[in-house]
């Protein structure tokens, strides 16, 4: 879509190297064809939540990128706690524990035997998940705030558009009146009853 | 409660401490307080002044009513520290995308405490080699990116905050609240 030259005065969002200008104007674009922006406000907030839904896009990735890349060593602790027998210490079991949760990712046979490990303590795979969601907690709980304060930002912006349009169209209902009620438009009308009289 | 004495000596003492004397010590404090500069006007520079100028134009139309210029410049500034901040969040995660981290961690305490060590003992302790943080960071996108903005987070959470306050000030000068 073709920018207005109102919009080449908007700073550009700046975007990481590694993201597409295509997809944020595909987001952009979306946005202008729904909320149909007029006047240089209403495109400075279609551009402000454009960004914002972009910035929270970017985050959500992170998120699942942060639980994915946790889980190598969610595996590990795991299956040192499942290794251990009684009596033993965890570092007795570590190197076992490492070099099968490092096979895991790459050898179908050590993901079989994680499996069956996993299944003796009527475990799955969603208990490697859940450890390594527990692991980033602290990261996670940090990017849902930002996401949720986003979130609220995105909210707020898209209700500012319509209060403003509310807002303008009040104003515009205003001086109509104020155009109707003026001497003009009672000039007109008298001249209008003058004719009628005259006939 | 300090003594006269006490009261007496603090002046004394405060009096032998009047600051940085020289040009360079003067000019390194006056920058103590700055931080990261994003709450510095946008106008600051001519180039960002004559955006800001452009942007006034733009939202006030040819009007030369004061007031509606001066809410005009308002939402326009605010509109453009908005921008400021965006950049300064791609930066940080650029950098920290190429480098693994900020600020490189300092080793002066652990440096010392071994030449320390070392003085008594010599060779016997070995210095470490410094911490190479991009050493430690994925190799590939966009787990990257990803591992940058995870390092980041209390940084950007503090610049969320910048962010939201211009958005207000953006929207308190629309609707002239």
């Amino acid at each position: 879509m073709n920018r207005t030259n109102e919009l080449t005065l908007l700073p550009k969002l700046p975007l990481l190297i590694t993201e597409s200008p295509d997809e944020f104007d595909a987001v952009w674009d979306a946005f202008e064809r729904e909320i149909k922006p007029r006047g240089i406000i209403e495109q400075m907030y279609v551009h402000d939540i454009s960004s914002i839904v972009w910035e929270i896009l970017r985050l959500r990735r992170c998120k699942v990128v942060i639980i994915n890349s946790a889980f190598r060593s969610a595996l590990e602790h795991l299956l040192v706690q499942l290794l251990k027998g009684p009596g033993q210490y965890g570092y007795e079991v570590g190197d076992e524990a490492q070099t099968l949760a490092h096979a895991w990712f790459i050898d179908q046979e050590a993901k079989k035997q994680v499996s069956e490990i996993l299944s003796r303590f009527d475990l799955d795979e969603s208990a490697i998940e859940a450890e390594a969601i527990r692991r980033s907690s602290a990261d996670l709980e940090l990017l849902d705030r930002m996401l949720t304060s986003l979130e609220s930002r995105r909210n707020k912006a898209l209700a500012c558009v319509a209060e403003y349009r509310a807002s303008l169209a009040h104003q515009l209902r205003e001086s109509a009146d104020r155009i109707i009620g003026g001497k003009g438009i009672l000039r007109l009308e008298d001249a209008a009853s003058e004719r009628s009289t005259a006939a | 409660m300090a003594s006269e004495r006490q009261i007496a000596a603090n002046r004394r003492n405060a009096r032998k401490s009047t600051g940085p004397r020289s040009a360079a010590g003067k000019k390194r404090a006056s920058r103590n307080a700055y931080r990261h500069g994003l709450t510095l006007s946008v106008a600051s520079t001519k180039a960002s002044a004559k955006q800001l100028d452009k942007l006034v134009r733009r939202i006030a139309g040819d009007t030369e009513d004061a007031i509606v210029l001066e809410r005009a410049r308002a939402i326009a500034q605010a509109e453009l520290d908005l921008a400021r901040v965006r950049r300064a969040k791609v930066a940080l995660i650029e950098c920290a995308s190429a480098f693994g981290e900020l600020d490189p961690r300092s080793l002066t305490t652990v440096t010392r405490v071994i030449r320390f060590l070392n003085a008594f003992y010599p060779g016997r302790v070995a210095l470490p080699k410094p911490l190479d943080s991009s050493a430690t960071m994925p190799s590939q996108e966009p787990d990257r990116s990803a591992e940058a903005i995870r390092r980041l987070l209390p940084e950007l959470r503090k610049l969320e905050r910048y962010e939201r306050r211009a958005a207000a000030r953006r929207d308190r000068a629309i609707f002239n609240r």
